[in-house]
């Protein structure tokens, strides 16, 4: 526990690049904190004694979902022309991806395949490999956490894909050309976020290259 | 009288165990933080629960302890064992530094052969690469070297190589999904992956062990390199013609493509071999499981369905089933036209 942030007990929010637009939410009395599972554990305890039943912080917040950081962050996403901020990633958020999973699944079924399993074991062994090659690739490590939330936000043009495939088939000329599209569209913002991450740039293609594979893996669970 | 003549044997105990620490090397600190694996007598408890003085103290302690664990079941039969016991067992104070004492030790051993052998960070080196030296050494991998005097240069790198084997991976999948192949026992992306895993690190332990035996200057990490950047061929040979259905045009991608990158990796091993039988063996050996391995992707992997390809509109929609979808619909006019037939009557 000595390396735990002690710094950082209290009531600042955590450092990043989002954090002047949580102070412009936050109007309530309080300031708020989005605790997230790296604090210290007395700093939790010293939070839940002190605040009595009225004054615990909302769901969302104990949570650690705050819908503006994934929005945000979905943003940076949609956009991968655009350089990205390196720390945009210093919090690991689930939320988005597996809100995105969940989509990707519900468009399939709307597609008539029940795919749910195949998403999300798909998706934990990309994890997994693309956690293995970054650690080797990269100098600085990376958590299981970071990954699987760059993997996960970067999944929103395959959600896109997907929903497209409910109104006409993919499997002709345009819908290959449109599946390689989106793939190269995923692959570029993950490997975007991944280099900015790291510090990699040189290696923005060799990042992008796995990372296409994977998200080419989902294409043909959509496409087929 | 009880400590003190523990405490003698207790000091000799503990400074011949010093120089033993030293030979193990194993054990290297307790909890009084000296370097000795026996716990050193003197320093313990009066209240070390080996003698029969201290029962009643122990009865107390014990009674404490009993209430602290809330779960209580364990705490029951342990006191009945250890009042049989003039140690009161694992729950003496004396049972209880030994297994903490294991304990200590067993996390330690187990850590350290874990981060030893589990340490993925010994690959490290392998995928130090740039994407113009992976380019590079993509288009080297069909052209077969000339000079085979003097060992030719490996790179021993597995970047490139993992991710051929996984394009591999993937253009195989793709066949099989646009050909509707059927695997019976097992799924698509299983049998995938273990074909081409499977030849990548099969074939590779095969040739280095042959090559151990023909006496070859190759390391293992330089064989799984050369096989590795050699399926470049077959990745390419495969994705043209599972989208153009040919049979020539997969021949001639066959000797020509598979040839070339066959001859790069014969080529390499050929430098590095010396003899004449030797050589042969194992190039022979080499091309012809890479040659083949083509072969059997193609034929085994995708079915080349010529002749329905012509009289379909997509490839999902053979005729039988367009017969078999319009019989409910015609027993459903049927049935509704029975139907209004029967309530206009009534």
């Amino acid at each position: 526990f000595a390396s735990c942030p002690r710094s950082q007990a209290g009531e600042q929010p955590p450092a990043g690049a989002f954090a002047p637009s949580e102070m412009l939410l936050s109007s309530q009395s309080y300031t708020g904190q989005i605790l997230q599972p790296t604090y210290s554990p007395d700093t939790l305890s010293h939070l839940s004694y002190a605040d009595g039943l009225d004054e615990e912080p909302p769901l969302l917040e104990e949570l650690g979902i705050n819908f503006e950081h994934v929005w945000q962050k979905t943003l940076t996403v949609l956009n991968p022309m655009k350089p990205a901020d390196g720390n945009i990633m210093n919090e690991t958020d689930l939320t988005g991806p597996m809100v995105f999973c969940l989509a990707l699944g519900a468009t399939l079924l709307l597609a008539g395949k029940v795919h749910f399993g195949y998403v999300y074991g798909i998706s934990a062994i990309g994890c997994l490999a693309m956690h293995a090659l970054l650690n080797l690739m990269s100098v600085p490590g990376v958590s299981h956490g970071c990954v699987a939330s760059v993997l996960g936000y970067c999944l929103l043009p395959m959600v896109i894909l997907s929903s497209s495939a409910v109104i006409f088939s993919l499997q002709g000329i345009l819908g290959s050309l449109l599946a390689l599209f989106i793939i190269g569209w995923c692959s570029l913002s993950a490997s975007k976020i991944f280099t900015s991450a790291l510090a990699m740039e040189g290696q923005q293609l060799l990042i992008a290259y796995p990372c296409a594979l994977l998200y080419g893996l989902l294409a043909l669970l959509t496409v087929f | 009288a009880g400590p003190s003549a523990m405490s003698a044997p207790g000091a000799a105990a503990g400074g011949g165990s010093r120089s033993g620490a030293a030979e193990w090397g194993g054990f290297e600190d307790n909890m009084q933080g000296g370097g000795s694996a026996v716990i050193d007598m003197e320093n313990m408890d009066d209240t070390s629960g080996s003698s029969f003085e201290d029962m009643g103290e122990m009865h107390q302690r014990m009674k404490e302890e009993e209430e602290e664990e809330a779960e209580g079941e364990a705490g029951a039969a342990e006191e009945e064992d250890g009042e049989f016991l003039g140690m009161k067992g694992l729950r003496g104070q004396l049972g209880r530094q030994v297994a903490d004492q294991m304990w200590q030790v067993g996390k330690r051993q187990a850590s350290r052969a874990f981060s030893l052998y589990a340490n993925i960070d010994i690959l490290r080196p392998y995928f130090d690469v740039e994407p113009v030296q992976v380019r590079a050494r993509l288009l080297e991998s069909m052209i077969p070297v000339k000079m085979i005097n003097f060992p030719q240069k490996i790179a021993g790198e597995l970047y490139g190589p993992l991710m051929l084997v996984f394009t591999l991976v993937a253009i195989l999948l793709h066949g099989m999904k646009t050909s509707d192949t059927i695997i019976r026992e097992g799924t698509l992306m299983g049998t995938a992956i273990g074909t081409c895993f499977g030849y990548w690190l099969g074939v590779s332990s095969f040739i280095y062990f042959l090559a151990y035996l023909c006496n070859a200057q190759i390391t293992m990490v330089q064989m799984l390199s050369l096989l590795g950047y050699g399926l470049f061929g077959h990745c390419i040979t495969l994705f043209v013609t599972y989208n153009i259905h040919f049979h020539s045009l997969f021949y001639i991608f066959w000797l020509v493509v598979g040839g070339l990158s066959t001859l790069r990796m014969v080529a390499v091993l050929v430098s590095r071999t010396v003899g004449h039988t030797q050589r042969l063996i194992l190039c022979g050996t080499l091309a012809a499981l890479h040659m083949l391995f083509l072969l059997y992707l193609h034929f085994a992997y995708h079915k080349v369905v010529e002749g329905i390809l012509d009289t379909l509109e997509g490839p999902n929609m053979p005729p039988f089933q367009r017969v078999a979808r319009d019989i409910p619909v015609v027993s459903n006019a049927v049935l509704n036209t029975t139907a209004k037939a029967v309530a206009l009557t009534l």
